[in-house]
């Protein structure tokens, strides 16, 4: 009877902890990827950021609606982190579009948006690589209707996840939010938590 | 009273059947895409149809919505937008929107670039939209 009520109150003692966990997803990102940042810098991810909180937005720079609120969503984290003296952050907005957004592309971007590129990479990479990484990350990306140019250039979107992930320390993803529309105070509260 | 029933239809001006309000459209680089947002006031008793629009600043100019699927986010060619009598019809972040798809300059903060709508009732609307960085 003894050990059934031990039993017993160790059960409500893990659940009471589960539920003041507000990162219960632990999700390892169980490879490393060869990329390039928006300088043609080497980058392995999500090895080289171990050790730090990464806020990572997927985007593709031909996207002119969804994808610079997912960074401008960013940048308002990126500001916030930095007026509350939060250390240790790192932000990474990945091309699901490698084809196109090459590091010159994603120079560009970072400029004509003003991020602030001391500590948020813009990640391009091989396709087969980064096809990979999406789908490590529960990313969806896949070109959607072709149209052409005048002169016959095609033009084509993507229909994507419209996603912010929070990684954690080790390189786990703890949590998925809509990029576009995501609540700034649940982030920091959650960069926060991971930050104690 | 016939004279100044003359000189009020002259004279005075008239509301447009369709007029367009808060025009303004992202910064973007040469080569890339931008949208432009508005919104369209259609003043008349009678709907109308926007089929075309036009902007020297781009290669290609098409009427897009963004739509949702779940988690999934994509943007598709419209190729007419209804505007009801007397209703306003919003082209916004994360809804319709007017596709300027590979420029053919800078869209800097603060510049400015002519649109013109074609309408199957109103004709040709010209206007002014500024370029902004706001999301």
């Amino acid at each position: 009877m003894r050990i059934l009520k031990t039993l017993f109150f160790l059960l409500i003692i893990y659940l009471l902890n589960g539920c003041n966990n507000p990162l219960p997803k632990e999700t390892v990102i169980s490879d490393s990827f060869k990329l390039l940042n928006q300088d043609s810098a080497a980058v392995v991810f999500p090895d080289d950021y171990k050790g730090k909180i990464v806020v990572a937005g997927f985007i593709f720079t031909n996207c002119p609606d969804i994808c610079p609120m997912t960074i401008h969503n960013m940048q308002l984290i990126q500001k916030r982190i930095k007026e509350e003296n939060i250390n240790n952050v790192q932000f990474v907005a990945i091309s699901f579009d490698p084809l196109r957004d090459t590091p010159s592309v994603l120079k560009q971007q970072a400029e004509i948006r003003e991020v602030d590129q001391k500590n948020f990479s813009f990640l391009t990479g091989r396709k087969k690589e980064i096809d990979i990484l999406l789908n490590e990350m529960n990313v969806n990306a896949f070109t959607g209707d072709t149209t052409y140019t005048e002169d016959g250039n095609p033009v084509y979107f993507f229909v994507h996840t419209d996603r912010i992930s929070l990684v954690d320390q080790q390189g786990r993803i703890r949590k998925e939010y809509s990029g576009s529309r995501i609540n700034i105070e649940e982030i920091i509260s959650d960069i926060k938590y991971l930050g104690e | 009273m016939k004279l100044l029933l003359l000189f009020l239809l002259f004279f005075l001006p008239l509301q447009d059947k369709i007029s367009v309000e808060n025009a303004w459209m992202r910064n973007a680089s040469k080569g890339m895409n931008s949208a432009l947002y508005f919104s369209l006031k259609n003043n008349s008793d009678k709907a109308d149809v926007l089929y075309q629009v036009e902007s020297s600043a781009a290669e290609l100019v098409q009427i897009h919505e963004t739509y949702e699927d779940g988690e999934m986010t994509g943007m598709r060619e419209v190729k007419e937008i209804v505007i009801e009598p007397n209703s306003v019809f919003n082209f916004k972040p994360r809804s319709h929107h007017i596709m300027l798809i590979r420029l053919k300059k800078d869209l800097k903060e603060g510049s400015e670039e002519e649109i013109t709508l074609h309408f199957k009732n109103a004709g040709p609307i010209k206007f002014k939209a500024q370029v902004r960085k706001v999301n």
